[in-house]
């Protein structure tokens, strides 16, 4: 993981240079605005690495290249569901509902298997359609019946949280559980379908390079397509988008369709991670991808949502909460450092950046 | 309204600087403190102090080294009271024998708990203390520590099936519910008429359920209604129930309720009917808001059976060092309960737990999981 995160700032500026919008704000830095823009542009990174370099001193344990892989396997969901809503908030939206969408992954997969007794593959492919289908009824919210995305999105979140839970009766989904008809549940989660998560590519754990090919595709297409241009175009002035012949609706809704997917992806790497269909799963995920995608904005100092800032500031979260996890640091202060980095990364991209953030999220509602 | 926050921006941009970058100091300021906090989280509340116990034996290997043994307990959630004082327990008995231990809390998370495994296997630790969790989840990362040559004690999952090689310890439901059914056949006649609060589906309470069926059936008990159910607010939940079962079948002379929160339910139903003076209530836990329901006028809950979870914690320890030492026999530990009646609650006016463990010193379990080397924590 650690080389793309130097490649990154290069690789995503060169981007940022084919960008019109990018020039109007370019001006001759003096001194001290190169120190800042310094600041701005790896000072997020210069975080990372000094938070990794105190934990690894402070901890035995830290350094082993195991709990390396373990903290970017921790990371891994988290920076999957980010790059989902990094995508939305590319178009200039943000979708809550990622978290949900995770948690009804866990729970069609494990029907899937379990109830119906389908191989691994299938399970993978109702639970990919199911996220794309949530995408494209929220992108039908938005886009056709303008409903702003927020409002959207938190009322589809809901929906799904209870709708998942109807045909499994609010319970989580084991093999050998007793059905409502007294039968006892046919399947189980197959091996196929476990080695999503426990597998490992040589000594790399396969959720990792998962994630790892979803960010170069993400980056890829953001940065490299025509589309993804126009995404940010959308995002940063609807209007204009339009008014250039953008069809608007069409890149907001592929936003939201990619979402679902990786929100679905994100799903697919905990059911296999839980091994059964915990109906608990995936609460949490909703605030840790909007903040990694947020802190994502800041980090290369591009403000913008970008592919390569997510995964970093999911990689930070990792070894912030392994760090801290390591070093007997309670739990409830994990939460408050989360925040504080939430913080840090917002003055990056809101104060100390010469360049006007382009992701307000106030701006949405 | 980010186009007219961005012409002011530029006016005040300087001054928004510099207090972005006091802010950002202090933050790291801030984060830098905190960070100094030591490594066994010296943030936590000062929790229930121990008494330790005096070690008379030559210490086994591996604790004979200057090194000290490292474990890590992870756990499915340590928050609440439970879990705090379960934690508790065991820190204090590792302090006791010198054990370094690392706590992985994974807040109820299953996920999280699974890459806590991975990293604590990781981790280059001597053993492996796994508090709760799913099976599904933990089994085959159990047996990855196995395989990893280190020795895992579980705590409360069911894994006997799927990682025998694991050191399985629990509470021992079977003992907790014939010591409080032995105090209800003391009480209630043969042949009458009882009621029954129960779920099944939960492995500690089946447990409870089997030795039910059979005390009911040797005294000949008449089981007028059997209901229970598990929700988000199982006390309330089940008050509603038992008021109706009750309503039915006003004679019953004993109800058995257990596990405290059913048991809590059945008391405030016995009492909306006003049947205390009638219906006796055997519940199985104690807390110290359990200690005010029992104490109180009239209350129709007699006595409850349960253990210390600061206790528990404690032994688990105790058997992870065992297992160290190779000194452990069998793959399967229980830990006994003990009866409490509302007698001596009222006798001795105990209000609270620690009233209680100092009037009932078989809670902390000394016996349990000993060896003469090894310095046992009471509380």
């Amino acid at each position: 993981m650690a080389v793309p995160e130097v490649k990154g700032p290069q690789v995503d500026g060169d981007g940022a240079k084919a960008d019109p919008a990018e020039k109007v704000t370019a001006t001759a830095p003096s001194p001290r605005t190169g120190v800042r823009e310094l600041a701005v542009r790896y000072g997020f990174i210069a975080i990372t690495v000094v938070l990794f370099v105190y934990f690894a001193v402070a901890e035995e344990s830290f350094r082993q290249p195991s709990t390396l892989f373990s903290m970017l396997k921790f990371a891994s969901v988290v920076a999957v569901v980010g790059l989902g809503v990094t995508l939305t908030m590319v178009v200039g939206g943000l979708d809550l509902s990622v978290g949900s969408v995770a948690g009804m992954s866990v729970t069609i997969s494990a029907m899937a298997m379990v109830f119906y007794a389908q191989v691994g593959g299938v399970a993978i492919a109702v639970v990919l359609l199911a996220g794309a289908l949530v995408g494209a009824v929220n992108a039908l919210l938005i886009v056709v019946l303008r409903i702003p995305d927020l409002l959207a999105t938190l009322a589809s979140m809901f929906v799904i949280m209870g709708l998942k839970l109807v045909p499994v009766d609010g319970q989580s989904v084991s093999s050998g559980m007793v059905l409502r008809d007294g039968s006892v549940a046919p399947g189980k989660f197959t091996p196929d379908f476990l080695a999503i998560d426990r597998a490992f590519i040589g000594p790399v754990p396969l959720p990792v390079v998962i994630v790892g090919l979803l960010a170069v595709g993400t980056w890829f297409f953001l940065t490299r397509t025509r589309w993804g241009r126009l995404m940010y175009a959308v995002g940063a002035n609807p209007e204009a988008a339009r008014l250039a012949g953008v069809r608007v609706g069409r890149y907001r809704a592929l936003a939201y369709v990619l979402s679902g997917v990786f929100a679905s992806i994100g799903g697919l790497i905990l059911s296999s991670r839980i091994g059964q269909g915990d109906i608990s799963a995936g609460n949490s995920l909703l605030l840790d991808a909007v903040a990694v995608a947020l802190v994502g904005t800041s980090v290369l100092g591009l403000g913008r949502p970008n592919a390569w800032g997510t995964i970093l500031g999911a990689v930070l979260i990792g070894i912030l909460i392994t760090g801290l996890t390591i070093t007997g640091f309670p739990y409830y202060g994990q939460d408050i450092v989360k925040g504080i980095v939430l913080l840090l990364a917002l003055l990056f991209s809101f104060t100390l950046s010469r360049r006007r953030s382009r992701y307000a999220p106030a701006a949405v509602i | 309204m980010s186009k007219s926050s961005t012409s002011t921006h530029l006016t005040r941009g300087r001054a928004t600087v510099r207090a972005g970058a006091a802010l950002l100091g202090s933050a790291l300021l801030l984060a830098g403190c905190s960070q100094d906090l030591g490594p066994t989280g010296s943030a936590a509340p000062p929790p229930e102090t121990a008494t330790v116990g005096e070690a008379t034996g030559q210490k086994p290997a591996p604790f004979d080294g200057a090194e000290p043994v490292k474990i890590a307990l992870v756990q499915n959630s340590g928050a609440g009271d439970y879990f705090q004082q379960w934690t508790n327990g065991a820190r204090q008995q590792a302090e006791a024998l010198g054990i370094e231990i690392q706590v992985y809390d994974a807040q109820a998370d299953n996920a999280r708990q699974a890459t806590d495994m991975q990293t604590a296997i990781g981790s280059g630790v001597d053993a492996i203390i796994v508090d709760h969790g799913q099976s599904d989840t933990m089994c085959p990362l159990i047996n990855d520590g196995l395989d990893a040559g280190l020795p895992v004690v579980i705590y409360d999952v069911e894994i006997t099936a799927c990682a025998p090689k694991a050191v399985e310890t629990a509470q021992d439901d079977a003992s907790l519910a014939s010591l409080i059914l032995d105090k209800m056949t003391e009480d209630i006649a043969p042949g009458s008429p009882v009621g029954y609060v129960n779920v099944l589906g939960i492995a500690p309470l089946d447990r409870r359920n089997a030795v039910w069926d059979e005390v009911r059936a040797k005294n000949t008990w008449d089981q007028k209604f059997f209901v229970g159910e598990f929700t988000n607010s199982v006390a309330t939940d089940n008050a509603q129930l038992v008021d109706a079962a009750l309503k039915a079948n006003p004679g019953v002379a004993g109800i058995f309720a257990p596990y405290d929160e059913l048991t809590k339910g059945t008391v405030s139903a016995v009492q909306q009917n006003n049947l205390q003076s009638q219906v006796k209530v055997y519940g199985v836990d104690i807390s110290t808001a359990d200690i005010e329901v029992m104490t109180a006028e009239g209350s129709p809950w007699v006595a409850t059976a349960t253990t210390d979870p600061n206790a528990i914690g404690a032994a688990v320890v105790r058997v992870t060092a065992l297992e160290l030492a190779e000194q452990l026999d069998s793959r399967e530990v229980v830990f006994p309960g003990t009866l409490v009646t509302q007698e001596l609650l009222k006798q001795n006016s105990i209000q609270n737990l620690d009233q209680l463990r100092a009037e009932l010193p078989e809670l902390n379990m000394t016996e349990v999981a000993t060896a003469d080397w090894i310095p046992v924590v009471s509380f």
